[in-house]
């Protein structure tokens, strides 16, 4: 998935394992999609960490946060809750989407997690920017998906600037 | 009374039953999709909110903000697959009067957090339906609709 592509309308369980589509979770707002390795990896605690200290910028700012990782729902929800995350996590224990999306991290043959990796979304699923993570630089900072935010913002909500 | 704007419907509250539609007793204005799909019969209001006119919080206060947050964080996990849907009551573009949780069993009543705004009842009723929960972390509303509702999706 590059720039300008739609992105698939992911169906998954999220963290309390009720069924949930990408679309019904953007609901008509724009979206910043992770993909992570799981609970287990420094690297992802970290980010998750940093993007939880962004969600109160996009509680007020009509903007949603989604991650998705191969972790079951119930470790998850327990991870969700030692992050303090009041966004939606979505589960592919099952790896329903891992192989589909072609984001297999090769060579961690153990977990077989998802490659780090964030999209920022159109409220349409439309991608607007890939940020490919495998490397830690290569993830988005928060003022990244700030200046991603606004930018879609700018562009979907007819009265961002007045004229 | 207030214009009903898209994507929300109005419930009744007398102090004891919540009824459809503004005839009886306090009308709010809810999330129309509590309201919309197949009723759940035999399902618990935990009604957080009073019968009394006067009961009424900006939602803008920090207290009503952060009831919200707790919602998302760890009042709907915790209700696991008891939950059926939530609503905030609105009455009007600025004031909230409390909220209602509805599920399948009474369950973790004490932990309810908007029964820090408003003393809960709880109530049997045949009214509500499921609704997928809010996905978060938005707290603002949609164009005055009650939270979590709305959308500003055409």
């Amino acid at each position: 998935m590059t720039e300008g592509q739609p992105f698939p309308d992911l169906d998954l369980p999220d963290h309390t394992g009720r069924e949930r589509r990408l679309s019904e979770l953007a609901g008509g707002d724009p979206v910043v999609l992770l993909f992570s390795r799981g609970w287990w990896c420094p690297k992802e605690q970290r980010h998750l960490r940093e993007l939880a200290a962004l969600q109160d910028e996009f509680e007020v700012a009509y903007t949603r946060i989604v991650i998705v990782s191969t972790d079951p729902p119930e470790v998850q929800s327990a991870f969700r809750a030692g992050l303090g995350a009041r966004f939606t996590f979505l589960s592919d224990a099952e790896r329903k989407w891992l192989g589909r999306l072609d984001l297999l991290e090769e060579s961690d043959t153990t977990h077989k997690p998802y490659r780090p990796t964030a999209f920022t979304l159109f409220p349409d699923l439309t991608v607007h920017h890939r940020y490919d993570g495998f490397w830690y630089w290569g993830r988005p900072t928060n003022e990244d998906l700030r200046q991603d935010m606004r930018a879609i913002s700018s562009r979907v909500r007819g009265d961002f600037e007045r004229t | 009374m207030t214009d009903l704007p898209h994507g929300a419907a109005w419930l009744s509250f007398d102090g004891g039953a919540l009824q459809a539609g503004e005839d009886s007793g306090r009308s709010f204005m809810v999330d129309a999709r509590c309201l919309e799909g197949e009723p759940v019969p035999g399902a618990f209001a935990h009604v957080c909110a009073l019968a009394d006119e006067a009961a009424a919080v900006p939602y803008d206060q920090p207290e009503v903000q952060q009831v919200r947050r707790d919602a998302l964080a760890w009042w709907i996990p915790l209700l696991g697959d008891a939950f059926l849907c939530l609503t905030t009551l609105a009455l009007d573009e600025s004031r909230c009067a409390g909220a209602i949780t509805v599920m399948r069993e009474p369950l973790r009543l004490d932990d309810d957090p908007f029964a820090r705004l408003f003393p809960a009842t709880l109530v049997e009723t045949d009214l509500f339906c499921e609704v997928p929960p809010p996905a978060g972390p938005v707290l603002e509303r949609y164009a005055g609709v009650a939270w979590p509702g709305g959308t500003f999706a055409s």
